[in-house]
């Protein structure tokens, strides 16, 4: 049983997007998503742009910052990042809750 | 020195104000997955980079314990540091460079300063709107010993040029993408204060990486970012740094924004010192309590001013009765508070705290809304409810 399992994590992991690992959430489903974590997660994990509240034009400065900064962005999908990020982490949205680092091996 | 004692009766006191819940198994229900060792149960903002939030329940120490300490990290941690290579320069507007390993620092006299040391985006997530950046609420501070030679013997041995105004900090944070380098500036007056170290130990043991082994600076009462990690590099300048991260990044403006109005980058001031501030530890907020006697606790600050008062109410700020002020104090360090309110009845309330300082400021009801949301420091509050 147990080793069932640990054959299904292992799958799973291998069906996992790239940068992402196991714990870390995945960002919502939407037509850049993918392009967004791939170009995002090169530096970052999801929980920094999940906790985020703005408004679209701070979305707008925060990806053109980040593409000054190096992050790899289309040009042709500069908008569709930013209604993206404005559509799912804008101010309307309730909070994102925080998580804890997790428990260490019991010594 | 805090006594095991005292550290303790601090433990079972922030337990019986959480209303029995241990703080071991407060967040277990909150598990990320995500392990970061030494750091179990801090609240994670960001795996990567690593900023961690040290949560209300251990503001119960005057000294906060290194695995409780927050961690706010910028970009990668440096990927390998040997110590015995690492070596630390100090340049330009000075008579004699230096470069300086381990043993050359350890043989300078050294020096404790107990600080509290606070991001300077500490509370952003209060602001309201809401401003980019990590979403911390009241924990990206914490209180420990630093110690390590004084920046001014150093500074003295290298023979500051009557030109050096400023002192730059250059760290080894390792550098993604096309981000610019953590560097930042201190004015020279303040880079040879006595209190201002190059820190070698956190809390009596050599400094961990995520708090910038082997050599931090520690500029005290000012906000974090000015306590540069993993140093590397010294020079002494002529003028304010004026790269990314002291402009544009940590500066406020000169007048009142509003949000969304543009702000000129040479109509701001860098953010130098903290605020005077408190945050409620216990009850946490939502908390229900079974007790009429509710025991409040938390911490106050002020920076480089001493805490004068801290004030409790429980009327929505119409009256205010003052604390209880902990016996601890050091200049630059936080005082622990504590006041034990009695519910006239049972019912919903929301306390507040307020800290007034040394010259005089008190925390205000709203923050001042700025661009980046430095230095939130409104009047906090926690709603309870009381049931008996």
């Amino acid at each position: 049983m147990f080793k069932r399992s640990a054959l299904l994590v292992a799958l799973l992991s291998l069906c996992l997007p790239p940068l992402l690992r196991a714990e870390d959430p995945d960002l919502p489903p939407g037509p850049v998503q993918a392009k967004v974590r791939t170009a995002c997660m090169e530096c970052h994990e999801s929980r920094i742009i999940l906790q985020q509240r703005l408004s679209k034009g701070t979305w707008t400065k925060e990806v053109d910052k980040m593409i000054k900064w190096g992050a790899v962005v289309d040009p042709n999908d500069r908008d569709a990042f930013i209604d993206y990020l404005s559509t799912n982490f804008g101010t309307d949205k309730p909070a994102e809750p925080a998580s804890r680092v997790a428990a260490g091996k019991k010594r | 020195m805090i006594s095991r004692r005292e550290f303790l009766k601090g433990v079972s006191g922030a337990v019986a104000a959480a209303g029995a819940v241990p703080p071991l198994f407060a967040w277990a229900a909150d598990d990320s997955g995500v392990q970061v060792p030494g750091k179990e149960g801090m609240i994670l903002r960001s795996a990567r980079f690593l900023d961690l939030e040290m949560p209300p329940e251990f503001f119960n120490s005057w000294i906060t314990p290194v695995p409780h300490f927050f961690v706010r990290n910028h970009m990668h941690e440096p990927s390998t540091l040997d110590a015995g290579e690492w070596r630390l320069s100090v340049g330009g507007e000075v008579e004699n460079p230096l470069s300086l390993s381990l043993v050359d620092l350890a043989k300078l006299e050294p020096h404790t300063v107990t600080n509290t040391l606070e991001c300077a985006g500490n509370g952003r997530a209060f602001h309201q709107p809401h401003v980019p950046g990590v979403q911390w609420e009241k924990g990206a501070v914490g209180t420990a010993r630093f110690h390590g030679p004084r920046l001014s013997d150093v500074l003295r041995r290298a023979g500051v040029k009557a030109s050096g105004k400023h002192v730059m900090f250059h760290g080894l944070d390792d550098v993604p993408g096309k981000v610019p380098p953590f560097i930042r500036s201190i004015p020279v007056e303040k880079a040879l204060d006595v209190d201002t170290l190059i820190a070698l130990q956190m809390n009596s043991a050599p400094l961990t990486r995520h708090h910038g082994f082997p050599a931090r600076m520690l500029v005290p009462g000012w906000i974090g970012a000015a306590s540069v990690k993993w140093m590397h590099e010294i020079k002494v300048l002529d003028k304010e740094f004026d790269g990314n991260f002291m402009k544009p990044g940590y500066r406020l403006p000169n007048h009142l924004v509003k949000p969304g109005e543009a702000v000129n980058p040479n109509d701001t001031h860098a953010v130098t010192a903290l605020s005077a501030k408190s945050v409620i530890a216990m009850p946490s907020d939502g908390s229900n309590l079974s007790s009429r006697s509710v025991h409040v606790q938390g911490a106050a600050w002020a920076g480089e001013a001493d805490v004068a008062r801290v004030e409790i109410s429980a009327d929505g700020g119409a009256t205010w009765q003052p604390a209880q002020l902990g016996k601890d104090q050091a200049k630059y360090a936080w005082r622990l508070w504590s006041y034990v309110w009695k519910a006239p009845k049972a019912g919903d309330y929301t306390l507040m705290s307020r800290a007034t300082d040394g010259q005089g400021r008190t925390q205000p009801t709203v923050a001042e809304w700025n661009p980046s949301g430095y230095l939130f420091n409104a009047i906090d509050q926690v709603r309870i409810h009381v049931q008996a």
